[in-house]
């Protein structure tokens, strides 16, 4: 069956520095209506008093893997499509894909190995047999 | 603007800004003042040298919330209060007793009020066995017995139940003793939450909750690397006894640099003059012995090329009663 592989979200910001506004304006408006869109996710809200370091989204995977994705000077949108596509990924690194392609049989017919065609010794071979 | 999203993300370094340059009035709930600026670098070497800790140590973590995340992330319907009880393990209660008694409190206050896993555990365990007996009964009827036990001696040992249970996330729930926790206290907590939900939803979906995340784990591996059989020409024999079919005659069907280092024969096997299986090996008896395995595993219907597990929506009643009078 299919499991979300985002484990939980923590929005880190602040009350009161300018460029976390998008983040007060999504937990103001956007963030229950996504936590509850998404009942298999942890939602943090943490704002942390004073001038701090520029906000965060940060997401924690099933594997472990934690990605800090920052939000500064983003719309309330603009994170709420942030937070869907970080719910809807795994956690595996983003790294570049070698072959865009794969395939669980690459043979159908069996793969051919030196032997394939060639008849077994046990064959016996003679003169064609006379129909009956 | 462009200044502010360029600092660096740790706590210090802004705090470390304002507090030279305007007196700071957070400092009540501000952690320990910071260091100076020559010191960042060694805080940093201190802050990834740190031992691991559990989650449940670190920020932003609430227990009930992530029990119920977990619940819905399996898409089933937990008891909360059974589905708690599970993730408690024996060595965290008597953790916490001798923690308690240490800090010197009566003995009322000592004995902890939670339950163990153990009994959760060992119901979750009696049934995913006859439940994962039953579907290989069911999908392999030529199996024998020693071989279904091998099966589902694999699918619930250590190794893979813990596998499972960590990529759940259950390493984060489960309260023990140790950090991170060993694989056979995941395995008891993984197995005490099949309990809870046995207790809770009743057996059919359980049987479906362990269908779905035990026999995708058997995707790409072969029955033999499961069970080890020593002697595959015997078991073949007495296959082939049982269905009264006349001994196989090893024969050599092909072989390729006979006189080299690495030889590579193919034995095949013949009962009555027709073929029954052929494997290659590079001696004569490895050939022989890799034959008898191939024509076993036609003969069991567990060959690679056989039908993919049947994951649809079972039929109702039947297995669950089957599980219900086994139990």
């Amino acid at each position: 069956r299919y499991v979300r592989q985002l484990q939980r979200l923590q929005l880190l910001f602040s009350p009161t520095a300018a460029d976390a506004r998008g983040a007060r304006e999504f937990v103001e408006e956007a963030a229950q209506d996504f936590a509850r869109q998404h009942p298999d996710v942890v939602l943090y809200v943490s704002p942390h008093a004073g001038p701090g370091p520029a906000p965060v989204l940060r997401a924690e995977y099933l594997n472990g893997t934690v990605r800090d994705e920052l939000i500064a000077s983003k719309t309330s949108e603009e994170i709420v499509q942030l937070a869907t596509k970080l719910a809807s990924q795994s956690g595996l690194d983003i790294i570049r894909i070698r072959k865009p392609f794969h395939t669980d049989n690459p043979s159908i017919q069996g793969q051919w190995h030196p032997l394939t065609n060639k008849p077994s010794i046990l064959t016996v071979q003679g003169p064609r047999l006379q129909p009956q | 603007l462009l200044l502010r999203a360029a600092r660096p993300l740790l706590a210090g370094v802004g705090r470390g800004a304002a507090l030279g340059t305007a007196p700071s009035t957070a400092l009540s709930t501000a952690p320990p003042p910071e260091k100076k600026r020559w010191l960042r670098a060694y805080q940093e070497l201190q802050r990834l040298q740190a031992p691991p800790q559990r989650r449940s140590e670190k920020p932003n973590w609430d227990y009930h919330a992530e029990i119920q995340a977990f619940s819905h992330r399996l898409q089933e319907n937990f008891a909360l209060d059974l589905l708690k009880t599970a993730f408690v393990n024996p060595c965290y209660i008597e953790s916490e007793e001798a923690r308690r008694r240490q800090l010197g409190l009566d003995k009322d206050a000592v004995a902890l009020q939670l339950q163990d896993n153990t009994g959760l555990a060992e119901r979750g365990l009696r049934f995913a066995r006859t439940y994962l007996a039953q579907c290989f009964e069911g999908a392999y009827p030529e199996l024998p017995a020693k071989g279904i036990e091998a099966l589902v001696n694999f699918l619930t040992s250590q190794e893979l139940v813990s596998y499972v249970a960590q990529n759940l996330s259950v390493q984060d729930l489960a309260l023990c003793r140790d950090f991170p926790a060993p694989p056979d206290v995941l395995q008891r907590t993984f197995l005490a939450v099949i309990g809870a939900l046995l207790e809770s939803s009743g057996p059919e979906r359980t049987g479906i909750f362990v269908r779905d995340f035990f026999i995708p784990q058997l995707i790409g591996k072969d029955l033999f690397e499961i069970w080890e059989v020593v002697n595959p020409m015997g078991l073949l024999l007495e296959e082939l006894t049982k269905r009264n079919i006349s001994a196989p005659e090893p024969r050599i069907t092909r072989q390729l640099g006979v006189s080299t280092v690495l030889p590579v024969y193919f034995v095949g096997l013949y009962c009555d003059k027709k073929i029954l299986a052929e494997g290659p090996g590079e001696t004569l008896l490895a050939a022989e012995e890799e034959a008898a395995r191939v024509a076993l595993r036609k003969l069991y219907g567990y060959t690679e090329n056989r039908r993919p597990w049947d994951y649809s929506k079972p039929k109702q009643g039947l297995a669950a009663e089957k599980a219900i009078s086994s139990n």
